[in-house]
């Protein structure tokens, strides 16, 4: 009964088998809040602010975990907020509902804890709230009941060893080329403008960005490979790459930020500035976040 | 709970009691499946969640029964002990109300006995196979296939697979929770033989052996212990040998049997086409790895005349 996010299906071997994969692409709507959802976050500020802050509260609590616990409980969440709508937000309940989806991520992830664990973690934080077992198990049963206990979400990390696959990679180029997209995936998912993508095409995406950044002469090839799966819609993935784009060049642009006024060690600063300087010299086009350690 | 009204016991899953009941706001009728799963302090136990959220994914095929809903129940409490109760998890399924023992049973018994209509074999052994090979896709092995298991809803001539296991947190049970015998007729060999590394094989060795008691109206492998199981199974199928399947006298529990001649199968499903015969031998390997998996089985010939677009 293992579940872990790239095969939330348990297959017995790695290679995702054709039905398998058939049937994630079937389901994968089942695991995301629905599209209403991404419309109210996105022409409302008051809800969107709600959401990062709930996302802020869940990143605090699960900060040393596997950053899957992180992106899972924001799954919970985002289709939590979904079934239930945004309400006026009380610290406490707003906490409780952050706890649960976290413990949630940590249970179906099997990750070494106790919720005597979670209360210790919340009791650090800022002193705030001592939530009764009782209050968070009646909680749990309502995440529950509105996920509908579909809780091997299909995220697009399901959808990585797919994709990749269909690229014939050497092992060492599909591990740097995953481990971008898995980074891209991660951090794009507090962004509200993904939401708007089913998890397969935020997969596809990703890794065509990665590809883009580390491998830009074989771009081409994966992007032609990407567009003749017959799963994925073609302009839904040039749209989401445009979204995933500016989120990455913001990730680097306040990096960059954050670099220049803060006491980073030289050398660091250097290797930006030499990565700039060879991809001049190159006379490639590649964005400089091309040189971020992965 | 009380948004169920209990109406009767309808049967004893191998993990618990079944009951027919209504949901009271919509009169849908459902069966309530009581697990040995408790609540504890820290709410759900994550071998549960995983559990039945691989079960919720699963019971999105036409072909296994559907998981409506997830309830926890406070246990009443016994007697006079003053712990408080434990919640316990019930699962909420769609009801269906006949099974195919019962409905072989009808063709067996009842006014007027008859074969099965070749046709019904056909398609309910298509739907067996669709059913098992979704469970296999998805890892999950169900290890306790029997037409006890196997629901019907008569009228659209559907068949679906019920009481999967809940996994691989069980091991196959000699006794129900209710110490009700289960049957080890639909048992394969390496189970009976005690290996500890079966796989998907088991599930198509049942499939077999219900596939051959459709035609026959009776169970092919009517064992009472696992003994004469073995016996039973080999009378027909001849003693295996390490030729047919390597490996089998270094099984668990292998012994030296009698050495019994492979009878011809067809004598055991007079009915049956060859192509059926065919497929029901492919089932019925000794070896695991020579059995055919369910997914090949739905192309083999014995499905050609069945029209397939309709599943």
């Amino acid at each position: 009964m293992e579940f872990n996010l790239e095969n939330p299906l348990e297959n017995f071997h790695d290679l995702p088998n054709s039905q398998c994969v058939s049937s994630l692409f079937l389901i994968e709507s089942d695991h995301i809040p629905p599209l209403n959802y991404f419309h109210s976050l996105k022409s409302n500020e008051f809800d969107a602010s709600v959401r990062s802050d709930f996302i802020s509260l869940i990143s605090q609590l699960s900060c040393n975990f596997d950053p899957f616990v992180t992106y899972l409980a924001i799954n919970y969440l985002d289709r939590f907020l979904a079934n239930q709508g945004i309400l006026q937000p009380k610290p406490w309940a707003n906490k409780l509902i952050a706890v649960t989806c976290f413990s949630l991520a940590i249970k179906m992830l099997k990750t070494e804890y106790s919720a005597t664990d979670v209360q210790a973690l919340l009791n650090h934080s800022d002193g705030g709230f001592i939530f009764e077992t009782q209050t968070i198990q009646r909680m749990e049963a309502l995440v529950l009941g509105a996920l509908h206990w579909r809780m091997r979400s299909i995220t697009p990390f399901s959808f990585i060893p797919y994709f990749i696959n269909l690229f014939r990679l050497d092992d060492i180029t599909l591990k740097v080329l995953k481990d971008r997209a898995s980074e891209i995936i991660l951090k794009s998912q507090k962004d509200i403008k993904v939401l708007e993508f089913k998890p397969s095409i935020v997969a596809a995406s990703s890794l065509l960005y990665a590809s883009h950044e580390l491998f830009p002469f074989q771009y081409p090839g994966f992007l032609g490979t990407i567009s003749d799966c017959s799963y994925v819609n073609k302009e839904s993935v040039v749209e989401c790459y445009n979204v995933i784009q500016d989120i990455a060049k913001e990730e680097y642009e306040s990096m960059f930020n954050v670099n220049s006024s803060s006491g980073t060690p030289v050398n660091v600063l250097d290797e930006n500035f030499l990565s700039l300087e060879s991809e001049k010299t190159n006379g490639t086009n590649v964005t400089p976040t091309k040189r971020r350690k992965i | 709970m009380e948004k169920y009204e209990k109406l009767e016991k309808v049967g004893e899953g191998t993990y618990g009691k079944v009951y027919k009941a209504k949901e009271i706001s919509t009169g849908q009728i459902v069966a309530l499946k009581k697990t040995r799963l408790e609540m504890d302090e820290e709410g759900v136990p994550p071998t549960a969640l995983r559990e039945i959220s691989l079960l919720q994914m699963l019971s999105q095929s036409l072909y296994i029964v559907r998981l409506l809903n997830v309830e926890h129940v406070d246990k009443p409490p016994k007697n006079a002990t003053h712990t408080p109760p434990k919640p316990l998890i019930y699962l909420v399924f769609e009801y269906l109300d006949t099974d195919l023992k019962k409905f072989i049973d009808t063709f067996r018994k009842g006014v007027n006995p008859r074969p099965l209509p070749n046709s019904l074999v056909q398609s309910f052994l298509f739907q067996l196979c669709k059913g098992v090979a979704h469970c296999h896709s998805h890892g999950v092995l169900h290890r306790d296939l029997k037409p006890q298991n196997l629901l019907l809803d008569q009228q659209k001539g559907i068949l679906k697979i019920a009481d999967l296991g809940l996994g691989r947190a069980f091991t196959v049970p000699l006794k129900s929770y209710t110490h009700e015998i289960v049957t080890l007729w639909y048992r394969a060999p390496e189970v009976l033989l005690g290996s500890t590394t079966y796989s998907t094989g088991v599930d198509i060795w049942s499939v077999g052996c219900i596939f051959a008691e459709m035609v026959r109206r009776q169970a092919l492998f009517p064992g009472d212990s696992e003994f004469q199981q073995l016996l039973n199974i080999f009378k027909l199928l001849g003693t295996p040998t390490e030729q047919d399947w390597p490996g089998v006298s270094s099984l668990r529990d292998w012994h030296v049997y009698p050495r019994w001649e492979r009878q011809n199968l067809a004598r055991a499903v007079p009915s049956l086409a060859p192509e059926g015969v065919d497929l029901l031998s492919k089932m019925l390997k000794y070896n695991p790895n020579e059995r055919i998996s369910a997914k090949a089985a739905l192309d083999h010939p014995y499905f050609d005349s069945l029209d397939k677009s309709q599943y």
